[in-house]
């Protein structure tokens, strides 16, 4: 019987320009149905370049379920390249407990303030489609609201699992924004 | 626009807010249409006459028959005085000249066309990019939300315009967009999401509807009752 593992909590530092900046250019290749510059932004090799010419659109590619076959590894190398662009891991939780203690902690939840911004940074919904997994855990905050959130959990810090010390203090150590995720 | 729109769009995914405010509704939380309704000064809802068990579907397959009376007499029966029931029973009023039944109704399609959920149902059913612009520009003025705008324009006979709409919806709303996809354009390997079928199902039967009415009666109706309105 095969154990499952539960993947680790990471953050990352997010550089948004060039997020943004990957973002329009992701925009504007499948906009003008460029599928050489598709294959050129996404840094396909021969196969998946002329996997992305065939069909009616090349954003039908993106359209389709991330569990399918023919797309997967197109998503996937979508990711790598974000990732490699935009985001700098920071600093991975050695505990998998992590976020069930963030979603739960009766002492991060009974502070309405700690539990908002912990929800934003773990909110998928709040990334662009292209840095979201399907069953992956996953969010932001900009600078202000990590530092915000660094600065809630410090006092908390004495009554805090050992998990939740180590990504208080993670957080506090980074610069900037920060990315959340847990299958990047 | 919805707070998961604002801080996509705070990170450079559409439009022009890089606000991000904490008390702005979820995107789900009011219907497509419901901005800008007081809906709690209407008037109680006029229930159908019991046992009539028919529908604007039946309407519509009436008038596909080429039984047009039927399904002006079905739209009568089944009007509750506002929504789609009437802004059909009045288009099919000004396509068989009966001016009196359209100037009865007129007021309740004018403030059906209020907000932008029917100018956008319109442009999408329209399809043509010509006729479908001073729709869009009305559901644009009217604030309508940028996935909306994206889903009607993915809805043009014009290529480049319908995979613009496409590429928008899936920067605005992926969910939607892989629904519409596997809904509307039977992209191979789209699957639905259950969270946006709602409110795709919401949006499209009117849409629908009206496409299969016929979109340029329905818009010469509409453009009339807004005129009017003014």
């Amino acid at each position: 019987m095969s154990a499952h593992v539960r993947p680790l909590l990471s953050l990352y530092t997010l550089n948004r320009p060039e997020l943004k900046a990957f973002s329009s250019e992701l925009r504007a290749v499948l906009t003008s149905d460029d599928r050489e510059g598709l294959a050129r932004t996404l840094g396909l090799g021969a196969e998946l370049s002329a996997r992305v010419g065939k069909g009616p659109r090349a954003v039908d590619w993106f359209l389709r379920a991330e569990t399918d076959a023919e797309a997967a590894p197109l998503f996937a190398s979508l990711r790598r390249v974000a990732k490699k662009r935009a985001l700098a891991l920071a600093w991975t939780s050695a505990e998998p407990s992590l976020e069930g203690r963030l979603r739960a902690f009766d002492l991060l939840r009974e502070d309405a303030r700690v539990a908002g911004l912990i929800d934003k940074l773990l909110d998928a919904e709040r990334l662009p489609w292209f840095l979201v997994r399907p069953g992956a855990t996953s969010g932001w905050l900009d600078s202000a609201k990590r530092e915000d959130l660094a600065g809630q959990l410090r006092p908390l810090r004495p009554s805090l699992p050992k998990e939740l010390v180590a990504f208080a203090d993670a957080l506090r150590d980074l610069d900037g924004d920060v990315v959340a995720h847990d299958m990047l | 626009m919805g707070f998961f729109d604002k801080a996509r769009q705070y990170l450079g995914l559409g439009g022009s807010s890089d606000e991000d405010e904490a008390d702005d509704p979820a995107p789900n939380a009011a219907a497509p249409g419901a901005r800008g309704r007081d809906r709690k000064d209407r008037p109680p809802l006029v229930e159908p006459p019991a046992g009539t068990g028919q529908s604007v579907e039946d309407a519509l397959a009436a008038r596909e028959a080429g039984d047009h009376a039927e399904a002006r007499k079905i739209l009568a029966t089944i009007d509750r005085g506002k929504g789609l029931r009437t802004l059909l029973r009045a288009a099919a009023a000004l396509e068989a000249g009966d001016e009196d039944v359209v100037k009865s109704l007129l007021a309740a399609v004018a403030e059906e066309a209020e907000g932008w959920k029917l100018s956008l149902q319109l442009a999408g059913a329209l399809g043509d990019p010509a006729l479908a612009a001073p729709y869009l520009a009305r559901a644009v003025a009217a604030k309508a939300p940028a996935w909306a705008i994206a889903w009607a324009r993915a809805g043009s006979s014009d290529e480049a315009e319908r995979r613009a709409g496409l590429v928008d919806l899936l920067f605005e709303d992926p969910r939607l967009a892989r629904t519409i996809a596997a809904r509307d354009f039977n992209v191979v390997g789209a699957v639905t999401d259950a969270d946006a079928t709602p409110r795709y199902a919401a949006f499209a039967h009117g849409r629908d509807s009206i496409r299969r009415f016929g979109a340029a009666t329905v818009g010469r109706l509409v453009d009339r009752a807004q005129g009017g309105a003014r």
